[in-house]
């Protein structure tokens, strides 16, 4: 195989190579385009307490004290799974997942309870505020 | 229309030239008799490029990374396949990779609602118990095959994104546990155990042993997905417990396994150039004489060996195109199963699709491979999409659909369609 023919085998490799990179450039900016979505028709909401903001970005959330609940609440009064969130044509419900102490959205206890801005949830001690999603620089 | 037209534009404008590339070396490197195949060849794969961009923009997507990365490798597939043994158009193939990318939409729009798929889980299981009943019925028990006319369809390929979508779990269902005797039981998860059985005792029965890894694969990656997360029992006692039982089966199948992989996995191909070593034999002297930057497109001499489109393909490619193309052809199929990893699903189930979809396609293209390259016994695994084959193209394209149908999911689009309103 002589020079050119080499060259071109490379320029070939290359091409290949660049458009991969593109390609893999172009999913990360689908990424921030798709979690904007997300945002946008899940109403951007989180979940806040005192010290800790946990945003909601997926649609089934578990909230629980175990170390593989997607919101962990080390307290011994939450049930290892207390509850659960789900996101269905852009409404946010909570479902109690067979807690022992319950789940009291502002005060009334629910097996299960469609949420709205500014709720609070009660698992066990420990008061969540279901509210929009607040940038860093607002906070 | 699409949310990053620039991205958009880009991705469509790097996609043509990583082909026009191709082509170009097909021109000045190629082995052909006459100009007009080369033309032939150029004009399909642009024009199927052109196409399959305009044809996109009529599909709203979050996400076209995976389509732009699925037409960029069935059109190198097309210019691999269209040079095996001296250029010339591959019409059959060319042909199975537009069925390809026609069941990648249809596993997209099936896929997108997880919901829906929950609610209609027992078609999953109705398709895979036909599936069962055509191979048992239309197949013969050393045979994999069902012939049409001139075609044939391997059914066992179709239980494969069956199997994925039957092995996918989203927590709520997980929370969903039946009280049998003193056991908690989860009836989402006994039937993936039911059903591997049953595709064990049947991949047995038809010879098609090759196909188990790939079905274990979807299985294992369903289970450790569920013993991690929601149910979280995943304790070193459990894991040690599932590999100690693999371990045991994986001996078991190798100590009554049938004659002839026996033959194969205790063969010496050196010592058997002429018999059952042949086609490794073959593949790994195409392999190293290939060298780095290959021999030039439709120059080498496995297209004399049988299946080389197929089952060495990854060897004949080496041979014509280089180890340095082949492996980054295998990067690039790479890089799509790991889109989800970069746009990661906004939901379990879909998490669980993707995960399948990815263990099955990392170990067929690990089984063709290894195999080729006399790592692993030979097992006639297809590497998606690249091999020839309708059933394996049809089926890898589905499953890719399903794969992109995670990365956009309908919950987006409803609301979206509201706000206007």
């Amino acid at each position: 195989m002589n020079t050119t023919n080499l060259m071109l085998c490379a320029v070939s490799a290359a091409a290949l190579d660049i458009c991969a990179l593109i390609l893999i450039l172009a999913a990360y900016v689908e990424r921030k385009t798709s979690t904007k979505k997300w945002r946008r028709s899940t109403g951007g909401m989180e979940l806040a307490e005192q010290n800790a903001v946990y945003p909601l970005d997926c649609d089934e959330i578990l909230i629980g004290r175990h170390a593989s609940a997607d919101i962990r609440l080390p307290d011994i009064s939450v049930s290892r799974y207390h509850a659960m969130l789900t996101i269905s044509d852009g409404l946010w419900v909570i479902t109690d997942i067979g807690s022992k102490s319950g789940v009291f959205v502002n005060g009334n206890l629910v097996q299960r309870a469609i949420l709205r801005e500014n709720d609070v949830i009660k698992v066990g001690t420990r008061r969540l505020v279901f509210r929009k999603r607040r940038d860093k620089r607002d906070r | 229309m699409t949310d990053n037209p620039i991205s958009y534009f880009f991705s469509c404008l790097f996609v043509l030239a990583a082909h026009i590339a191709m082509l170009a070396n097909v021109f000045i490197n190629g082995n052909y008799d006459s100009i007009t195949s080369v033309i032939v060849l150029s004009c399909a794969v642009l024009i199927l490029d052109i196409a399959y961009f305009v044809f996109m923009l009529f599909f709203r997507q979050s996400s076209y990374t995976i389509n732009f990365l699925l037409i960029l490798v069935l059109n190198m597939s097309v210019i691999f396949q269209s040079c095996f043994g001296g250029v010339y158009f591959s019409v059959k193939h060319y042909i199975t990779a537009i069925a390809a990318l026609a069941a990648c939409h249809a596993g997209y729009l099936l896929c997108r609602d997880y919901r829906w798929l929950q609610q209609h889980r027992t078609f999953v299981y109705i398709g895979i118990g036909i599936l069962f009943i055509a191979i048992l019925t239309l197949t013969g028990s050393r045979s994999m095959w069902i012939s049409i006319g001139s075609f044939s369809l391997q059914p066992s390929e179709f239980i494969k994104p069956l199997f994925v979508l039957a092995c996918a779990t989203s927590v709520f269902e997980q929370q969903k546990k039946h009280r049998i005797l003193c056991f908690n039981v989860v009836y989402e998860n006994l039937a993936p155990l039911a059903l591997i059985i049953l595709i064990c005792l049947l991949q047995w029965w038809c010879s098609d042993l090759g196909s188990l890894p790939t079905f274990a694969a979807i299985y294992i990656s369903g289970f450790l997905l569920r013993i991690c997360y929601p149910k979280a029992k995943f304790s070193k006692k459990t894991f040690i417990l599932a590999c100690v039982i693999l371990l045991a089966a994986a001996l078991a199948a190798m100590k009554f396994a049938p004659a002839y992989v026996q033959d194969r996995l205790h063969t010496d191909i050196w010592n058997n150039t002429d018999g059952s070593g042949y086609q490794q034999s073959q593949a790994l002297i195409g392999i190293a004489s290939g060298g780095w930057f290959g021999k030039g497109p439709g120059k080498g001499f496995l297209c004399n060996v049988f299946a080389h489109e197929n089952d060495i393909v990854f060897a004949t490619i080496c041979e014509e195109w280089g180890l340095l193309y082949s492996l980054m052809m295998i990067c690039v199929i790479l890089i799509m199963i790991a889109v989800p990893l970069i746009n990661p699903p906004r939901s379990y189930y879909h998490g669980t699709m993707a995960a399948g979809v990815c263990a099955a396609f990392t170990v067929q293209m690990a089984l063709n491979i290894f195999g080729s390259c006399n790592m692993i016994p030979f097992t006639g695994v297809t590497i998606p999409f690249i091999s020839a084959g309708g059933s394996s193209m049809m089926v890898s394209g589905f499953m890719i659909g399903m794969l992109n149908a995670s990365l956009t999911p309908t919950i987006i689009h409803r609301k979206q369609r509201r706000q206007p309103a």
